[in-house]
């Protein structure tokens, strides 16, 4: 018995299958109608949607049952009910509407992310205008950011996740707004294409081979033993350099940063080289030498990086270590 | 079925409150009428759920939850015996709310909650409705709205936040609401008829009477029905609103049972002089019987008829308050012809009660020569002999016409009525009871009459050969005061009395009946606003011909004009604020530079750039920036505003 099969696809899924291409279409109508939005993008009364919620057609249709029961018993009070709410349903569709109408969205940047990880989008909507904006919310096909109220004059930076799966550009094509306020029984929307995107660096390896030894390599610098102790000047503070190695003093006299240099300070500086990784695959190499490069920076060592048709002489901090993961995950694709 | 986690995080306590609130405002009209096991069970689930949400404990089981429902539902079954009709309805919606509370754990599941109030609401306003029901109605619509606010509140919103969102939107709101009530098509005819628990519409009159059962009348000052007169306003003594008519009796209670042969006695009505006319409002009352004077010949009322004692009777209980017009005649003259059967059915009465009162009846008979001196000689009887009119009389037993007459010889109307009818059907002389009202008091603010339940009154109707059917208030022979002014004056020292300000008792009247002229006000502009009072209105209005179409017409014509106004409205709440003068002369710069500020760029570093790059004179430059600065943040005045102006117009 158990093995008869219902012949036709289940309603559910025959209803999915055309709400899904509804909205497609949809879209697409709306991206011909909009076209390519600036990254700074203020939102036209025309290109807010609205539609009632699924509580919005309970509210309908319990208005439409107190109609009847008004109409029923003649009862004048309770017609009284039933119209208020009907004009609170007709008030909170237009409160619904302009609660996004006139908002200011644009394009904050990203942070990059290893291959894997959420890459949070940062939107900053302004309110310009007099009220105060509530409930507002960013969301894509898969996600969506918390809501936040923007009181009036207000700029928020709301965070919108996107997941990614390898490394390189990920672009966020589309995204929307929408919102609830006041009652649920609407919601207000409006998409956005503003050709957005991240950059995943590739996945760091869970257990990296050993990285290769101390080298130094093409005379660079020469290698002495002499070690920190050495104190061999001082120069302008660049970000990265170990708290630790901050003169102090020289702060206190002059309110600039100085970090301190020894003569000895890169006796541990590495090369890491694509050619030299035993793994074949391109992908387990990158996230090789990811997870190098990431324990390096930990351990603030100076690296240098030798991939096919590019080099990065030994150095550390935020900059070089941003430098050589983008190389990284843009390595052998097309995009810049 | 996936069991849904229990723990609370005290999430909802900033909604749940509100929540409550609306369900308690909802509930509290119904409390008089459920049973209080219900009101019990309900406030212990708010009050359960709300500990359970303060000190983030875990909601009960599905079973305990289950348990209760099935428990609840059974006790309603128990209590009512059904579960359609408002009171059930609403009893089990109680228990709904009750219930749903102790498995809500999300902010939204609150929906579910303040839909029940909003039915709660409208169910008491089916049952009842009062001068100040619109004022609940208002109030409670808006502690809904701000608890539906409150649930998806940002944390940093503060109740009153909610609050005065929610008044502003339902401000929006009420425009639209009067339009819509006012234009919205009312129709007359009911599509089902559902019992409306109106256990609390008191009246003074019940379907049978068997004087010395109850010993108490109630003084009920209660409304019964209130009358606009056209133009004539009868006298007091011609005020009799006939009810029921009353023609059986077994000896101690007399019934409305009534011969089921014959034509209808309409038929045979004959009147003289003028015609009253009249509209009488109608309180609730459960009841077939309509109210009017003597004898009606046209009234309003549909699915009305007139019985065959000449009583209006509708085919559906009067549940709500109705209005009708009446057109009445005091000078009549009805059944001229009483056929043999309808004789004998009003002259019945029990062979073997009231043997006293049957002889003594026989003896006066006798003595006096014709039927209308017997009439004369019994009143007679109650004027001079001491027959004394209380509204606390004792019981009277098993012979009650024997034991008044003979014994204790005190009693109201309905004593008197019985003794009456008794003596003359003992006598040969048909008769029969009625009940209604009588006298009633013009309210001087307003205009009309007022009837309350305490002018309540039984009096009798004996047919002569010569008259038909004529009326006789024995009830007059006794206490004639009663007659001429009402029971009003005597209710109202008493109550004067009670409260310790006896002296002030007229000026307490007084307020009750300004109190009276806007209810009777309300209740014809408002509660009563039907398919007649609508047409009124509209052909006031200018509108030719009302139908339904026309008003819907109407109706969305306004309402599409009242929305684009609202939309407009908030378009202005939501605009930019005006800019200040100097900003726009800057912005004016700003363009002739022919650059663009950066973002988060202060006027001074621009403005450096703008001389770095060396397309504008650094000097002038230098001049704006320098009077901008100075309008925009120096002390406020024009000169200032002049030099910027100028600086800007120097470079363009």
């Amino acid at each position: 018995m158990s093995s008869i099969q219902w012949p036709f696809p289940s309603p559910a899924r025959v209803l999915d299958t055309l709400r899904s291409g509804a909205t497609r279409r949809v879209r697409r109508w709306a991206r011909k109608r909009q076209g390519i939005d600036a990254l700074s993008t203020k939102l036209r009364p025309g290109r807010v949607y609205i539609l009632p919620t699924g509580v919005g057609l309970v509210f309908a249709i319990m208005i439409f049952a107190m109609l009847l029961g008004s109409m029923n018993y003649n009862n004048n009070l309770s017609f009284v009910l039933t119209f208020i709410l009907i004009g609170i349903g007709f008030v909170a569709m237009h409160q619904c509407q302009r609660n996004l109408v006139g908002l200011e969205l644009s394009f904050a940047g990203t942070d990059a992310v290893f291959a894997g990880q959420s890459i949070q989008f940062r939107i900053a909507i302004t309110n310009q205008s007099k009220s105060a904006r509530y409930g507002i919310r960013l969301y894509s096909d898969s996600e969506h950011s918390d809501a936040h109220d923007l009181q009036p004059g207000e700029s928020t930076i709301f965070l919108l996740p996107v997941a990614t799966q390898s490394r390189g550009w990920v672009s966020l094509n589309r995204f929307g707004i929408r919102t609830l306020f006041p009652f649920e029984l609407f919601r207000a929307w409006a998409w956005l294409h503003m050709d957005l995107r991240g950059l995943a660096y590739p996945c760091p390896t869970k257990q990296p081979p050993e990285p290769p030894p101390t080298m130094v390599a093409h005379g660079h610098r020469q290698h002495d033993a002499r070690g920190e102790e050495d104190f061999a000047g001082l120069r302008k503070y660049n970000e990265g350099d170990p708290p630790r190695h901050i003169a102090w003093k020289a702060f206190a006299r002059s309110g600039q940063l100085f970090s301190k240099q020894f003569a000895g300070a890169d006796t541990s500086s590495q090369w890491f080289d694509f050619n030299e990784i035993a793994a074949s695959d391109v992908e387990q190499r990158l996230s090789i030498l990811t997870s190098w490069i990431v324990s390096a920076d930990r351990t603030l060592e100076d690296y240098g990086l030798r991939i096919p048709g590019k080099e990065f002489a030994p150095a550390h901090g935020v900059t070089h270590r941003r430098q050589c993961l983008e190389a990284l995950a843009l390595f052998d694709r097309d995009e810049t | 079925m996936k069991a849904q986690p229990r723990g609370t995080d005290g999430s909802l306590l900033a909604s749940l409150p509100w929540t409550l609130g609306a369900l308690g405002l909802a509930l509290a009209p119904h409390l008089p009428y459920l049973p209080i096991w219900i009101t019990i069970a309900s406030l212990g689930c708010a009050a359960w759920r709300y500990s359970i949400e303060k000190r983030r404990r875990m909601l009960p089981s599905r079973w305990v939850r289950g348990g209760l429902a099935l428990a609840c539902f059974v006790g309603v079954l128990v209590t009512y015996s059904s579960v359609s009709g408002v009171g059930p309805g609403s009893a089990l919606l109680a228990i709904m709310a009750g219930l749903k509370l102790l498995e809500t754990r999300r902010r939204r599941d609150q929906f579910v909650l303040l839909f029940i109030s909003i039915f709660l609401v409208m169910s008491s306003l089916l049952r009842e409705q009062y001068l100040w029901s619109l004022l609940y109605l208002i109030v409670s619509t808006l502690v809904i709205l701000t608890a539906w606010l409150r649930m998806s509140a940002a944390e940093s919103e503060t109740a009153r936040q909610s609050f005065v969102t929610g008044s502003r939107l339902l401000l929006y709101a009420a425009p639209l609401a009067i339009v819509m009530w006012v234009f919205f098509p009312r129709i007359a005819t009911p599509f089902w008829a559902v019992p409306i628990d109106t256990s609390r519409a008191t009246s003074g009159l019940s379907a049978t009477m068997s004087p010395g059962d109850i010993s108490s009348l109630s003084m009920s000052n209660e409304v019964a029905f209130r009358v606009r007169f056209a133009d004539i306003v009868p006298a007091p003594r011609d005020r009799y609103w006939r009810g029921l008519v009353l023609t059986s009796f077994n000896g101690r209670t007399w019934a409305g049972t009534e011969p089921r042969i014959g034509s209808p006695a309409s038929k045979q009505i004959a009147v003289r002089g003028e015609p009253i006319t009249y509209e009488v409002t109608l309180e609730p009352t459960r009841q077939h019987w309509v109210f009017a004077i003597d004898i009606p010949m046209s009234w309003s009322l549909d699915n009305t008829f007139m019985g065959p004692q000449q009583q209006l009777m509708r085919v559906h209980p009067i549940d709500q308050r109705v209005a009708y017009e009446v057109v009445s005649y005091v000078d009549y003259r009805i059944e001229a012809e009483l056929p043999k059967l309808f004789r004998d059915w009003y002259l019945k009465i029990p062979d073997n009660s009231n043997r006293r009162a049957a002889e003594l009846a026989r003896q006066m008979r006798s003595a006096t020569g014709s039927d209308v001196a017997y009439i004369e000689a019994v009143l007679a009887k109650f004027h001079n002999e001491e027959y004394y009119y209380t509204l606390e009389p004792p019981p009277l037993g098993s012979s009650p016409v024997d034991r008044f007459l003979f014994d204790t010889r005190r009693g109201f109307c309905e004593h008197y009525a019985s003794a009456f009818a008794f003596l003359m059907r003992s006598a040969g002389i048909p008769a029969r009871i009625v009940l209604g009202y009588q006298g009633g008091e013009i309210n001087p603010l307003g205009g009309h009459l007022i009837v309350r339940q305490s002018d309540a009154h039984a009096w009798t109707e004996v047919w002569l050969p010569e008259t038909g059917w004529y009326r006789v208030d024995p009830t007059a022979a006794v206490a004639p005061e009663r007659i001429d002014y009402g029971t009003l004056d005597v209710a109202f020292d008493g109550l004067g009395a009670t409260w310790g300000f006896a002296a002030s008792s007229q000026l307490l009247h007084r307020l009750s009946l300004t109190l009276d002229a806007l209810n009777a006000r309300w209740n014809d502009w408002v509660l009563g606003y039907g398919p007649d009072t609508q047409k009124k209105f509209m052909e006031w209005l200018g509108m030719q011909d009302p139908d339904w179409r026309k008003m819907m017409l109407t109706l969305v014509t306004i309402v599409i004009a009242l929305i684009i106004l609202i939309s407009g409205l908030l378009m202005l709440r939501y605009r930019k604020p005006a800019q200040d003068r100097a900003a726009i002369l800057y912005w004016r710069f700003v363009k002739q530079t022919g650059m663009q500020p950066h973002l988060g760029e202060t006027a001074a570093d621009f403005a450096r750039r703008v001389a770095v790059d060396g397309t504008l004179d650094r000097q002038s430059v230098n001049n704006v920036i320098t009077a901008y600065l100075d309008a925009r943040y120096g002390p406020a005045d024009d000169a200032s505003l002049l030099r910027l102006k100028n600086a800007v117009t120097a470079i363009g």
